[in-house]
């Protein structure tokens, strides 16, 4: 069997046309992103504080939250936010009354986060946050507790 | 004349090579000299001999054809070298897009690999305003990043409610 003959031409075509495929910006980058933001409470009590309805956090959250440094057995997830962020748009969501977070997006899988607390600026960062990735935001709350918000891109 | 000369000339003599004079004077040399009479005894039958015993070797081609191959071969030696042959536009530029389709192929499986993993950020950057003390941890395999902040601190939370900035 003779081996087939593969012309240089036709080969530096693919490549070219390759490269322009890889730099083009991509259909998912023009499409919106969906994210969840999650407020929760990192404690070792096992159960939420007197009077407050908070459930467990469940599923990949829970798992996620047990593949961090995170010294806390229970986290309770104290509310949940669902929002969009257009391609090159920022969009500011409330997590409490006092906090809220702002997620700007770059394009691809890039975002800026922002935390507000009481409308001030306490940290701003950019970085990649592919579909099924989180990007956890916390501090040390009183009692040895901890407050952790959840930024988790759906789609 | 020396002796080595004068056995080469019964040699000769011998084998007819002489001419007529030169003949004549061995011959009366021979008649004279037993000792020259009897190397051309000798010689004679060493003759005879190698004659006798010599075995035909057939040749496996002829002597024609074995000295042209000789004679083929000193042409092809002695004729001059060829000029180099002028490589062709297309030729260059094959010569030229093998490597660089090559490169550009790598170049573009790199960016679009770099792409599918959304790594535009991958170190990421980040700008504490109020705090610098952010500690940022990165899990790659649990697809988890975590940025801890000591803000608010404990105390100017303690004064405000009991979980004050998740609630």
């Amino acid at each position: 069997m003779r081996p087939r003959h593969v012309p240089a031409g036709g080969l530096g075509w693919l490549a070219i046309a390759l490269m322009f495929w890889a730099v083009a910006p991509s259909r998912a980058g023009a499409a919106d992103l969906r994210f969840q933001a999650q407020l929760v409470w990192g404690t070792d009590d096992p159960k939420p504080p007197e009077g407050k309805n908070f459930k467990p956090v469940e599923g990949d959250i829970r798992q996620k939250l047990k593949d961090l440094p995170l010294r806390w057995g229970n986290y309770f997830e104290v509310s949940r936010t669902n929002f969009d962020v257009a391609l090159a748009s920022s969009r500011t969501v409330a997590i409490s009354e006092k906090c809220a977070l702002e997620v700007k997006s770059l394009g691809g899988t890039s975002i800026e986060v922002t935390s507000l607390s009481k409308g001030k600026e306490v940290m701003k960062r950019k970085q990649s946050l592919p579909k099924g990735e989180v990007f956890v935001l916390g501090g040390n709350a009183p009692n040895a507790t901890a407050w952790l918000v959840i930024l988790k891109r759906l789609e | 004349m020396t002796q080595h000369e004068e056995q080469l000339e019964l040699q000769a003599y011998l084998d007819g090579e002489l001419d007529e004079a030169r003949a004549r004077a061995v011959a009366a040399r021979l008649a004279r000299d037993q000792q020259a009479a009897s190397l051309l005894r000798e010689l004679r039958l060493t003759r005879q001999a190698l004659a006798a015993g010599e075995v035909v070797r057939p040749l496996p081609e002829t002597r024609e054809f074995y000295w042209s191959k000789i004679q083929r071969e000193l042409d092809r030696l002695e004729a001059p070298a060829t000029r180099p042959v002028r490589e062709s536009f297309a030729l260059r530029l094959r010569r030229f897009l093998l490597p660089a389709s090559g490169v550009a192929l790598v170049a573009g499986l790199g960016v679009a690999v770099a792409r599918w993993h959304g790594a535009g950020y991958t170190g990421g950057t980040e700008t504490a305003l109020d705090d610098s003390g952010a500690l940022t941890y990165h899990d790659y395999s649990a697809g988890a990043t975590l940025v801890w902040v000591s803000y608010p601190a404990e105390e100017e939370l303690a004064q405000d409610d009991e979980i004050g900035t998740v609630e």
